[in-house]
């Protein structure tokens, strides 16, 4: 259920690298399902050069708060203010409506860090198999 | 790290694949399928919360009255046979060891209803006072017995509790839930109707799923946590403890000052001649963000209090906090911020109660 074109990081953030050299950036279904009910997001301005790894803005659940991190290094093409004013689509649709940023990769070589879908999923279920009863 | 207590429900919760969580030294669900869901069940429906954690002691005896009257900031001897009240345990010194529920079910039996944390405290504080006297019998039921609250508009509708629906608000009464005996209460920590129920533990997943049945939703400590947010009910531990006194935390209404004596009443009459330094205040974020508990709240760039609860509120989507601010910045409409992540955020003084059940505008949807 994790897309198989797109990328994975550690952080559980997402990047679809299609189109070329741009690309969507969101939570994984893993993220919004450990965090529940999203209320809040905090994002990049437009224009903004986020770098790989660095934190890029924070997502606040009615629990939890937390960093989102860049999957890659670029410039912030496109904000998504529908998420912004509505933050449960990250729960209910995360790979799609709840995309966050779309990005202009600035190292596209620097996708090759981060996990394919097969590796993702396999990293996922090593989680949840961790969590205790 | 001593092991998390569980409660009789624990098995149900797991059934329900509920997320789970440590609080005040108990295992409890957090939330089941989401907590904006379950909140909102209690706002429009009907919910239940497993709150087996909080602390049951029953007071017996000939002078069971008297003796609460001197531990209580309200007359327990002037309730009546199936009623209760919302008072304070307070310390000599006006500091406040717990906020409970008194509750009279004959008369000479009461039942005291009070939160989980530093509970071993408060019996060894209440058998002190207590001593030898044979007329009083402390005797705690935490383990013995499980507590669920039923909470929401929809609650009278529900068949299992219609033998209790003529109780008032506050009321006390021995019941049946389908065959298994019961206390039932006309009481909750949610801002709307409701019924806290005491079982014996062995009947408690009977209890449980006797409302399942009927479709009540499971609900978490985190939709509990936000209910009473926008309810403007306080936690203990939280929005206060025993380094605060009632006035400051805005419950000078359940501290009877002209009636009796009870233990912190000279402290508080002094406290009370001399006026409050800081206040509780219930404030509204105007800007963008989330206030939590531990947040600064900040005022023409100083640091004036900090916040000690606060979140999402879900029926009014806005964002809401409770905090201690000085006096002079406890006016309703006084403009504040909150320090967010190194930031700055507007925030708005307004009352307490976010939340009124039943008012003119009805609970905007999100």
């Amino acid at each position: 259920m994790n897309p198989k074109e797109y990328k994975y990081t550690q952080e559980h953030e997402w990047i679809c690298p299609k189109p070329e050299n741009k690309g969507k950036v969101g939570l994984a279904d893993y993220a919004q399902s450990q965090l529940g009910d999203i209320v809040f997001l905090n994002l990049p301005a437009l224009g903004t050069q986020v770098e790989q790894g660095k934190k890029m803005g924070e997502v606040e659940s009615v629990k939890a708060v937390s960093d989102i991190f860049a999957p890659v290094s670029g410039q912030v093409l496109e904000v998504n203010q529908t998420v912004i004013d509505e933050p449960g689509l990250v729960n209910k649709d995360p790979y799609g409506a709840g995309w966050l940023v779309r990005l202009e990769l600035s190292k596209p070589s620097e996708l090759d860090a981060l996990m394919d879908s097969e590796k993702y999923d396999k990293f996922v279920a090593e989680l949840t198999e961790g969590e205790s009863e | 790290m001593a092991l998390l207590k569980k409660t009789p429900l624990n098995k149900a919760h797991h059934e329900l694949r509920a997320r789970m969580t440590d609080f005040a030294g108990w295992q409890l669900p957090i939330w089941y399928t989401s907590i904006l869901e379950e909140h909102r069940a209690v706002r429009t429906g009907a919910g239940m919360f497993d709150v087996s954690d909080m602390g049951r002691v029953w007071i017996t005896g000939k002078k069971a009255g008297a003796f609460l009257d001197r531990l209580l900031t309200k007359r327990a001897s002037r309730l009546e046979i199936g009623s209760s009240q919302f008072c304070l345990l307070c310390l000599e010194d006006g500091g406040i060891l717990d906020d409970l529920l008194a509750y009279r079910v004959e008369t000479d039996c009461f039942l005291i209803v009070c939160n989980a944390s530093n509970m071993e405290e408060k019996l060894a504080w209440l058998r002190r006072w207590a001593g030898s006297d044979p007329d009083i019998s402390i005797e705690e039921k935490t383990d013995d017995t499980v507590m669920v609250a039923v909470q929401g508009p929809a609650v009278c509708q529900l068949q299992n509790l219609k033998g209790v629906c003529h109780l008032p608000r506050f009321g006390v009464a021995k019941t049946r839930i389908e065959d298994v005996e019961v206390l039932a209460a006309r009481t909750g920590y949610t801002g709307e109707d409701g019924f806290e129920i005491i079982g014996d533990a062995a009947n408690a997943l009977h209890i449980w799923k006797s409302f399942m049945k009927q479709g009540v939703k499971a609900c978490g400590l985190g939709a509990r946590d936000s209910l009473r947010l926008e309810a403007g009910m306080l936690l203990y531990g939280q929005d206060m403890d025993r380094s605060t006194n009632p006035f400051e935390a805005g419950l000078r209404w359940v501290v009877e000052m002209d009636n009796g004596d009870f233990i912190g009443k000279s402290a508080l009459l002094d406290i009370k001649h001399q006026g409050v330094k800081r206040k509780l205040i219930g404030f509204r974020m105007t800007g963008r963000g989330i206030a939590r508990p531990g947040y600064k709240i900040i005022s023409c760039g100083q640091e004036v209090g900090k916040v000690t609860s606060g979140g999402y509120a879900p029926t009014l989507n806005a964002n809401i906090g409770f905090g201690y601010v000085p006096t002079e910045l406890a006016t309703i409409g006084t403009c504040i911020e909150i320090m967010i992540r190194n930031k700055p955020v507007a925030a708005t003084v307004v009352n307490r109660q976010f939340y009124k059940r039943g008012a003119q505008n009805e609970p905007q949807r999100i």
